[in-house]
């Protein structure tokens, strides 16, 4: 679709029946030059990615104006996200069309000054809100009259912007509000001559032309994504024709396809773009139709095949139907089918899973293998504002928690079953390091989550400075590995007999294993300490929180008021239920 | 391929029949500056041709992209 039909179609938004059901952001855009039609774009994908976005255009070329006023439209409108697209000509004038008139220090002062101006401007910004703020590097010219001595330049023009870039990055480096949008590279994908409309450009002040905006706002997207967690977490993924060519039942493992030659290197790039995203944190399952027996021989012995089968959570290698397979998956993965992204390169089975399991993410495989590994590529279904060390240790994680499961069927009841686990909890205090993975987990988490509220690592920030406020993880482990970081609770002291508990949450990877129960009886523990006499805390319903309904009941909350989804819970301190605790409570050092 | 009627109602927001040879920013509302550009966009695209900046700036009405277009050589599409 063009620009103007995303225009159009931004327009029908206002008066859709399900509004009321989607995520909702607020989205603010400034810029040097005209972007009328980027606002309605992004609006209208967002829809289609169930997320009802509401857009702030700053008035035309008044990007410091509404940074530095502080009564703007910009603060009024009150943004999580702002995208800022400045216009290299317009920022750097003269500099762009006579920049040999100058010497170079000349050049590298006007640049440092530039320079200079913007990080304070982007400071005054970061001041006044606790919004992501996206920032579009600047685009390098393709012509300078030096010509092809260009770059024997000392500080020569495309340097110097190069150099302004790469300061621009450094700033943004270790500030999780600020990303930098890399225009080169965007510019690289979709070409110089579709980004630039010289006409429109002298008519209208159109920078970036139509068909570049609508690329622009694509490219936007995976910022707004993690915004609402809807970034996706596990790739569940077919067998013959996808990881390898051929079928295994029938062409057997020395036929398949898949190895350092021509027509196996398809299937070997693939399977490296997808263990790349393993080690990076996403979740990966096989869904395919086949002899286990044949299937799991081709995973476990063909010399080429690179994802191995640790690295797979949850394998399903049956006659069933993808989409019970699917479902399956999600319940022993304690995910959501709406963070499932499936793979197959058969039509027939796509359909039946967009149709009978719709919250799945189905991808159309390319019908040439050898654009497989761009399909990866060009998902961004993936994309986070942070990767936690809890991220990159998740793949294995799951091979450990397949051991458990061993482990459990060895030992008759449940509870030998977790004392044999030998389970270890570490209550921690948040710092600094830590504020990204609990962002995380308030974003992520949605089944034992008590009130579903989604902080970004801003707000946790502010909230770990609140004097009355206070913020505790849990580090877990036991004998067959760590989980990392996985709980956490914000408690809000009321006064100096109450706290209150504003979020309570327990990552699904260590459910079912009694932990909340330590962890509750932790905060209650300390809460007597502190010569506390009531616990308050809500359980607020959603969709997806019922594993967590009755958890204040259990431990003796009385529950005081319902207000429509909002159980009011208070407890007070020595009518706790007593718990059995089974688990060790030990510090250790991360 | 749209004809030009059909590109002009869809980019403008308005009725087919209520374009005329006459119609133009004065008495179309939704033909503001913004969307005489998306036009030209659109246009171009439709009809596989490039304008050049004077051809933009002297359409006034309607029967002015006509003429453009016919200028073009384009035959199909214009008078309907």
């Amino acid at each position: 679709m063009d620009l103007n039909g995303y225009i159009n179609k931004s327009k029908n938004i206002v008066n859709m029946a399900n509004k009321n059901s989607l995520s909702r952001i607020k989205a603010a855009f400034l810029a040097n030059f005209t972007i009328i039609g980027l606002p309605e774009t992004i609006k209208a994908l967002c829809y289609e990615k169930g997320i009802d976005a509401e857009c702030y255009n700053a008035p035309y070329n008044q990007y410091a104006q509404e940074i530095l006023n502080n009564a703007s439209g910009l603060y009024k409108f009150s943004s999580n996200i702002i995208f800022i697209l400045l216009d290299v000509d317009k920022l750097l004038g003269d500099l762009m069309y006579f920049p040999y008139r100058l010497q170079s220090q000349e050049r590298e002062s006007i640049i440092e000054e530039r320079l200079k101006e913007l990080k304070s401007l982007i400071s005054v910004l970061k001041e006044n809100t606790t919004a992501k703020i996206i920032l579009n590097s600047l685009l390098q010219p393709i012509y300078t009259s030096r010509g092809i001595i260009e770059n024997k330049q000392q500080f020569g023009l495309i340097k110097s912007i190069r150099h302004f870039n790469d300061r621009m990055e450094n700033f943004a480096e270790n500030d999780s509000q600020i990303f930098i949008f890399d225009m080169n590279t965007f510019c690289l994908k979709i070409g110089y001559d579709t980004l630039k409309d010289n006409k429109l450009a002298y008519l209208g002040d159109i920078k970036i032309s139509p068909s570049g905006l609508v690329k622009i706002a694509q490219e936007y997207i995976p910022y707004i994504i993690p915004l609402v967690s809807k970034t996706k977490k596990c790739i569940v993924l077919d067998l013959d024709n996808t990881l390898w060519g051929g079928i295994i039942g029938e062409d057997g493992i020395r036929n398949i396809r898949l190895g350092p030659d021509k027509e196996g290197m398809p299937y070997l790039d693939f399977q490296k773009r997808i263990l790349e995203l393993s080690e990076r944190g996403i979740i990966l399952a096989i869904n395919s139709k086949n002899n286990y027996e044949d299937a799991i021989e081709a995973i476990r012995k063909h010399r080429h095949m690179l994802l191995k089968e640790e690295h797979f959570a949850c394998i399903k290698i049956n006659w069933q139907d993808k989409a019970t397979n699917l479902k399956e998956i999600a319940k022993e993965l304690n995910i959501g089918l709406d963070s499932i992204v499936f793979i197959d390169d058969d039509k027939t089975n796509r359909e039946l899973v967009r149709n009978i399991v719709p919250e799945v993410t189905v991808v159309d495989l390319p019908d040439d293998p050898a654009n497989y590994a761009s399909c990866i590529e060009n998902l961004r279904l993936f994309d986070m504002f942070s990767i936690t060390k809890d991220d990159l240790n998740r793949g294995r994680s799951y091979t450990e928690e397949r051991k458990r499961e061993e482990l459990k069927s060895e030992v008759p009841d449940f509870k030998s079953f977790l004392k044999k686990l030998e389970i270890k909890i570490n209550v921690m205090n948040i710092d600094d390091s830590l504020i990204p993975r609990i962002a995380q987990l308030t974003q992520k988490t949605n089944q034992f989550n008590m009130t579903t509220r989604r902080y970004q690592e801003e707000d946790i920030k502010k909230i770990s400075e609140t004097e009355n406020m206070i913020i505790k993880c849990i580090d877990i482990k036991d004998r067959f590995g760590e989980y990392g970081i996985t709980g956490a609770v914000i408690i809000k002291k009321e006064d100096i007999s109450t706290w209150n508990i504003d979020s309570f949450l327990m990552s699904c990877r260590i459910l079912g294993k009694n932990i909340e129960h330590y962890f509750m009886k932790y905060i209650i523990n300390e809460a007597k300490k502190q010569g506390i006499i009531r616990i308050t805390g809500t359980f607020i319903q959603t969709e997806k929180n019922k594993p967590a309904e009755s958890f204040y009941n259990d431990f003796g909350f009385r529950l005081e008021r319902i207000e429509d989804k909002r159980y009011v819970y208070c407890l007070n301190i020595g009518q706790e239920k007593e718990m059995e605790i089974l688990a060790e409570v030990i510090e250790w050092k991360r | 391929m749209e004809t030009l009627r059909e590109v002009v109602a869809r980019v403008l927001g308005i009725e087919k029949h209520k374009l005329n040879d006459e119609s133009s920013p004065e008495n179309i509302s939704s033909w503001d500056s913004f969307n005489a550009l998306m036009l030209v966009s659109e246009l171009e695209k439709n009809f596989s041709i490039r304008f050049t900046m004077d051809q933009v700036m002297a359409v006034k009405k309607y029967k002015d992209i006509k003429d453009v277009l016919k200028k073009f050589g384009a035959t199909k599409g214009i008078d309907d």
